[in-house]
């Protein structure tokens, strides 16, 4: 059977709100507000996500694996369940996915032999081609990063992060990271000069990505 | 089959190589025995304990009928069966011809030590310098390159383990008897020729074969001196190169093979010509070898040429089936990514190696302390599915039996502790599929305080660094509401999963059977043990995974698919026994004993001074001569006592020597050669009392010793002058069966016997055959039942020997095994009466009815059978549906119905991959409390998941709700599901246009009807086995017998595979007119009896019963086990055992006594 064809599940499974439900149950979950996004993602967005995890037995083994559940609001077990279930709306909610730090663990581990990784990665995609509101931060943190090191070669600490304030909008957020930012100054780790665009950059590099990336 | 004939060859002799070898050996058939092993009992050789009784009892496996063809001896140890050759380091290497009539070429290894020399002393053992990793103790322990294979077995013989061996020679040095054969002279027999044009390599191989491994090598430079040698004398082996100017060595091969067509060549090639390599070994060569050496792998594969040309023994036989009986290996948790740690970390054990740590022939005596450090264990964790239910190590299975070892692992060391363990056990679904097992669970948990986790532990670390703390190990694992814990344990024990056997995939390519795509031999549709080619049967764990009473019953249904085949193609290759002379009036005689005694090479003779025992043996009048005899043991030995027999024609004989049990076989030669009754022959074990002087304690008293085997023989001596020599009573067989009920059990078994010759009356109650197959459609791997039910019933039907009565039901029953006179009735009420000797019960099962789940309230509330009867007809039309549920265990595993009904999860997964199909954009939600898709079934349960399919755990006491809305909410569905799932934490509503019940199996065994025929009914209504792992079919009733439905829960094949067994345990006593029981029964001296009928209460057997109207209490010989029950508790000693009459005791206590007192 041709998996993609598949229905959204949801229609027929509703969930209760957790308030009348949970008898003193370890939630981790927040209550859910309605239409944060920018966009919602159309329907089969999460499909190629679905056909990674499709055979998942909710075994456990990549959140017990993952060095960063303990900073999820989801555990990844969780998060596979939704994408089963098709809880689009929760999944680009929750951070789980952003928190990935592709260390492997779940896919080594993982006794279904699924990709979890790739698929954390996938969902980031997402997040970002449909530059989700709730993933603003992330998504512009990212970008800055790139654009960085697409002009240089190399991150540029300074200009990355003025990109990164700059795409932000918000005039109050360098006051959150001047305290690191002085530290960091202090030890030599950030300097102000801005080095010269290297002629040969990693420009080749970036569009082959991006050719590759339309085609997806 | 009226008598013997035919012979089989059963591979394997684990349990279920024993059992399918006991149960062609009772219907007569001459079975020999192979292992490839040194010894016997499989892997059953390591396990002391098995679920759910937490114990052995492998012995009940033992013939309960003319029970005197075998020593009645602890199974585990040995097996001595008349018609039963046993081969052990014997592996097959050629099969051919048809079924009914194989040429099979056996070839069995040396183990360098002589079996019939060995005398076990354990003098060799002491002196070898090497030690190596002991696989009985999993490798727990290290043992000598000259070793006992396991401790227990009798014989014993000790085994080399060449691979192991420097040849120092210190053993053969050693030996007493001369047992080990090293010897220098057989190596410099064998001759190498190197073949090479490289000076330094013809020199180096030169070196390694001649100077250290001790062969004779020559060598040549080229092709045509090659050539020449080979026609100037005769080699064994050449090892010749690829490359060589003018000749090359395709080519010298070619021309060698034609000058002498038996010389072994190994090729030695570059990496650059392996091509080469393997062009030559299809024009004969056996193997390349490649430059550069390695010492390392170089001698051993030639050490495994010598050995395998040299010194096993070839051997032909002439069988009419073939029952592949190869168990099973396990997977090595090291290879791979071994994320558990295993070898790595001291604390990680596998389930194996806990059983040897369980074991008091362990590691540590039975003690419950790690093996790195001895520290004692109080916390140990079980982690599940390792190797099992894994993509990444290539397992999409179900290993079936972990869940229940693990269980018992925990039992047992809880036990074994005294209490003070803490056990946990990480599973991922607890498959207690096997009847009775789902209790067994409750109990561990609830009473024993056995910890369930849900939740795979991905990984297992040091608690602290090793030197700390020895190795103490810390777990992490996710909950089921997702929170990470870390847990500290003292041991892990992995439950590692099943793998085909080694060399099953060889054997299946020279065989040419299909191989399934776990590597396990494939089975015909609907057989658990016929293969592709007739006559070549699989029993046991070969054809997949399997525990102890599933192999059980598939090797008891093997025998019976491998009994068919001989018996159609007529047999006649068995053996002739000649019948003893047997002489009635020898009570009347006086005794006159030959006494022999062993010198055990001068053992005996250098402790006790002979001619004492001479002489206080013949004060006794009955002893006619006394005679030493050297190594009884031995053939030889064997023959000079039936020549003694022969010059002093005594009418009893005893004979001293050691392992009486040993001596079954031969005393009924020797029987056969002097005319003598074997019940007036006797072995007794004088050797035994020599041990405390053969050990280390040189200075044992030897006059106590010779006390010892003094009293031991004239205790034997009293035993002997009141043997006797009647023959061992029997009864006559009404040779015809009833089979009651007539779906595909019935209908099997009713075949299978009557494909023997016997007839056979099948009672059905219904209108017509088929049961359960007549609303069947197929099975989960997608065989039609239909195509099996018409089979089925086809055959029945034109069987002249079968004979159907519909409309019929029992109505009572009395007689016992070898005469049962049924009465039944048909719909008319017309009685009709039934004579057979044997009954099976097939009354079969059905789908539980339920009122649970609002059930019966609104017509979108089915079971799984009327969906599937729904399907079949097109009354349910799934086309517009969007939402279908399904819940698992309705009512079942939870009292009363606290048993797992086996197939529920797999029609599930079947209607849920079938409404998928019909309509991809179905969505369908299963209700689970753990998926039981054992075995192979869980590759369907992976492609439900794959398919989209929802499964919800959840727990028995947060089962889902149904609700059938009112109109105003319906929204078009019809029910709605309320449930709660433990991923999401969240309560889930879920709205159904169908809701799907699987309640399970229920039997169809009336206590009644049961009753009537003696046998019993469990709580839950399945028929009473008489042991659920070794005894699987029999009730304790002999000559009843159950399969099917009304035996526990079971898919068709699997319900066909106790049928077979049933049939074949029937067989064993049809197939003879008249059934001799064991020697040893007990019978009733009527003068005596006051008929307080005490002893029939007692009976565990129920071989009792009274005639009221011969006021006499009887005893049916061949239902009476001997066990001596009625004796003891009998007030008037009117109840007496055969061969422990009270005279016969006390004189052996006498005897045992003199010189004490």
């Amino acid at each position: 059977m041709k998996s993609r064809s598949l229905k959204p599940l949801t229609p027929s499974l509703k969930e209760r709100s957790n308030h009348d439900s949970d008898k003193g149950r370890n939630m981790s979950q927040s209550p859910q507000k309605e239409n944060e996004y920018e966009t919602s993602p159309p329907h089969d967005t999460l499909a190629p996500v679905k056909d990674m995890v499709r055979a998942c037995i909710q075994c456990g083994t990549c959140t017990g694996s993952c060095p960063n559940a303990f900073a999820m609001d989801m555990t990844p077990r969780k998060l596979w369940r939704m994408v089963l279930l098709d809880r689009k709306d929760e999944i680009f909610q929750s951070r789980t996915f952003t928190l990935c730090s592709a260390c492997y663990y779940c896919t080594l581990r993982c006794p279904r032999g699924l990709p979890l990784t790739e698929a954390m990665g996938k969902l980031k995609q997402i997040a970002a081609r449909e530059n989700l509101k709730a993933h603003k931060k992330s998504i512009r943190f990212y970008k800055s990063f790139l654009d960085s090191v697409r002009r240089h070669g190399r991150v540029h600490e300074m200009e990355f992060m003025t990109l990164y304030f700059l795409s932000m909008k918000d005039p109050f957020m360098p006051l959150k990271f001047t305290s690191l930012g002085m530290k960091l100054m202090g030890k030599r780790k950030v300097s102000i000069e801005i080095p010269s665009r290297e002629p040969n950059s990693l420009e080749a590099i970036f569009r082959k990505v991006e050719e590759m990336e339309e085609r997806i | 089959m009226k008598k013997k004939i035919g012979k089989a060859l059963v591979v394997g002799a684990g349990i279920s190589g024993i059992r399918s070898a006991l149960d062609l050996a009772e219907i007569g058939y001459g079975v020999t025995l192979i292992d490839r092993s040194p010894h016997l009992g499989g892997i059953l050789s390591q396990l002391d304990y098995q679920f759910p009784t937490d114990r052995c009892g492998m012995c009940k496996m033992l013939p309960l009928v003319d029970r005197d063809v075998s020593s009645q001896y602890c199974l585990r140890k040995g097996l001595f069966h008349e018609n039963i050759e046993i081969l052990l380091s014997t592996e097959l290497s050629s099969v051919e011809g048809e079924p009914g009539h194989f040429h099979v070429r056996l070839r069995q290894k040396s183990n360098w030590v002589d079996p019939d020399l060995c005398v076990g002393c354990g003098a060799c053992a002491q002196v070898c310098p090497v030690e190596v990793a002991d696989t009985f103790n999993a490798g727990l322990t290290s043992r000598k390159a000259i070793y006992l294979p396991v401790p227990h077995a009798i014989p014993n013989p000790y085994i080399i383990d060449m691979s192991a061996c420097t040849r120092c020679g210190a053993c053969e040095a050693v030996c007493p008897t001369g047992a080990i054969r090293l010897s220098e002279q057989e190596r410099k027999k064998f001759r190498i020729l190197v073949v090479d044009d490289e000076l330094i390599v013809r020199d180096s191989l030169k070196a390694w074969f001649d100077d250290e491994a001790g062969f004779t090598v020559d060598t040549s430079e080229s092709g045509p001196d090659a050539l020449d040698k080979l026609a100037e004398r005769s080699y064994q082996l050449m090892l010749l190169d690829i490359k060589m100017p003018g000749m090359d060595g395709v080519q010298v091969l070619q021309k060698a093979k034609e000058l002498s067509p038996d010389l072994q060549v190994l090729m030695m090639t570059a990496y650059a010509t392996v091509e080469t390599a393997v062009e030559a070994m299809k024009i004969g060569a056996i193997d390349y070898l490649i430059k550069p050496f390695d010492t390392e792998t170089l001698i051993p594969r030639v050490l495994r040429v010598y050995e395998e040309i040299e010194v096993s023994k070839g051997r032909e036989i002439e069988v009419g089936s073939l029952v592949f009986c190869g168990g099973t290996s396990y997977f090595d948790p090291a290879v791979g990514k071994n994320p558990f740690g295993y070898k790595e970390l001291p604390g990680v054990v596998t389930s194996l190696e806990f059983e040897r740590i369980l074991s008091g022939s362990g590691p540590s005596q039975g003690k419950l302390v790690r093996p790195n450090d001895g520290k004692p264990i109080k916390k140990v964790a079980w982690i599940q599915c390792v190797g099992s239910r894994d993509l990444q190590t290539n397992s999409d299975f179900c290993s079936n039996i972990c869940c229940m070892h693990s269980i018992k692992e925990a039992l047992v060391a809880k036990e074994k502790s005294g209490g003070d363990l803490e056990t946990a056990i990480f599973y991922m679904d607890m498959r207690t599929f096997g009847k009775s097992y789902q209790r067994y669970r409750e109990e561990a948990e609830r009473s024993h305080g056995v910890r369930f986790e849900r939740g795979r532990v991905h990984s297992i670390i040091l608690d602290k660094p090793a030197d700390e703390t020895g190795g103490d190990l810390k777990l992490s694992y996710t909950d089921s509401s997702g929170t990470v814990h870390e847990e500290h344990f003292d041991m892990t024990v992995l439950a590692v999963g099943q793998r085909p056997s080694i060399g099953a995939e060889e054997s299946a390519k020279a065989l040419d059977i299909p191989l399934n795509p776990w590597g396990y031999w494939e089975t015909e549709p609907f057989s658990m043990t016929r293969s592709r080619r007739d006559g070549i049967v699989l029993g046991g764990a070969y054809s997949g995974l399997k525990d102890i009473s599933e192999s059980v019953i598939q090797a008891s249904s093997a025998a019976l698919s491998a009994s068919r085949v001989i018996h159609s193609s007529g047999g006649g290759l068995a053996p002739e026994t000649k019948i003893v002379p047997e002489n009635a009036d020898l009570l009347r005689e006086r005794p006159k004993i030959l006494v022999t005694l062993c010198t055990c090479d001068d053992a005996f003779s250098k402790f006790i001074k002979g001619q004492e025992l001479v002489s206080r043996l013949e004060r006794d009048p009955a002893v006619n001569a006394i005679e030493f005899v050297e190594r009884t043991c031995t053939a030889t030995g064997w023959e000079s006592i039936a020549g003694l027999a022969e010059k002093h024609r005594p009418n009893r004989v005893l004979i001293g020597a050691c392992l009486p049990y040993v001596y079954a076989r031969k005393i009924g030669e020797l029987s056969r050669k002097s005319g003598i009754n074997p019940s007036l022959m006797d072995v007794v074990d004088i050797r035994s009392s020599l041990f405390p002087m053969l050990g280390p304690e040189e200075e044992a008293d030897s006059k106590q010793c010779a006390a010892m085997a003094e009293s031991t023989l004239l205790a034997g001596l009293a035993k002997l002058k009141r043997a006797n020599p009647s023959p061992a009573p029997g009864v006559r067989i009404h040779q015809r069966a009833l089979v009651v009920g007539g779906g595909i059990a019935g209908m099997t078994a009713a075949l299978a016997i009557a494909d023997h010759g016997f007839e056979v009356d099948l009672i059905e109650k219904e209108n017509q055959l088929g049961g359960n197959l007549s609303w069947l459609k197929s099975t989960l791997s997608g065989h039609s039942t239909h195509d099996l039910l018409n089979d089925t019933v086809t055959k029945i039907e034109k069987h002249p020997l079968i004979q159907v009565h519909l409309d019929s039901k029992v109505v009572t029953s009395f007689g016992q095994v070898g005469h049962f006179l049924t009465t039944t009735q048909d719909k008319d009420g017309q009685p009709e009466s039934f004579e057979h000797g044997v009954v099976i019960l097939a009354t079969g099962g059905e789908e539980a009815a339920t009122s649970s789940f609002n059930h019966g309230k609104n017509e979108a509330i089915i079971t799984q059978k009327e969906l599937e009867q729904g399907l079949e007809h097109n009354s349910i039309d799934t086309e517009k549906m969007e939402s279908i549920v399904m819940i698992q265990c309705v009512d079942s595993r939870m009292e009363p119905r606290n048993y797992c009904s086996r197939v529920c999860c797999s029609s599930a997964l079947k209607h849920a991959l079938a409404l998928k199909e019909k309509n991809a954009n179905v969505a369908i939600y299963i209700f689970y409390r753990d998926m039981m898709s054992y075995g192979f079934m869980e590759t369907y349960f992976t492609k439900a998941r794959k398919a989209g399919i929802i499964f919800i755990q959840y727990n028995v006491n947060e089962a889902p709700e149904v609700v059938i809305p009112d109109n105003a909410e319906r929204n078009g569905k019809a029910v709605q599901v309320h449930g709660y799932d433990p991923i999401l934490g969240r309560k889930v509503e879920i709205d159904a246009d169908l809701l799907v019940l699987s309640t399970g199996i229920v039997p169809n065994l009336p206590s009644g009807l049961a009753a009537s025929f003696g046998a019993s009914i469990d709580q839950d209504g399945f028929f009473a086995e008489a042991d659920t792992k070794w005894r699987p079919v029999d009730s304790m009733k002999e000559g009843v017998f159950a399969c099917g439905l009304a035996h526990s829960p079971r898919s068709i094949e699997e319900t066909i595979a106790t049928a077979e067994a049933a049939a074949q345990r029937s067989l064993r006593i049809l197939s003879q007119e008249y059934l001799s029981s064991g020697k040893v029964v007990a019978s009733v001296r009527h003068s005596l009896c006051s008929l307080c009928e005490r002893c029939i209460e007692v009976c565990p057997y129920e071989a009792r019963s009274l005639d009221r109207d011969l006021e006499k209490i009887l005893v049916n010989p061949v239902m009476c086990q001997g066990c001596g029950s009625c004796a003891a508790i009998c007030p008037n000693s009117a109840s007496v055992l055969e061969g422990f009459h009270e005279e016969q005791i006390f004189e052996t206590i006498d005897a045992l006594l003199e010189g004490t007192i």
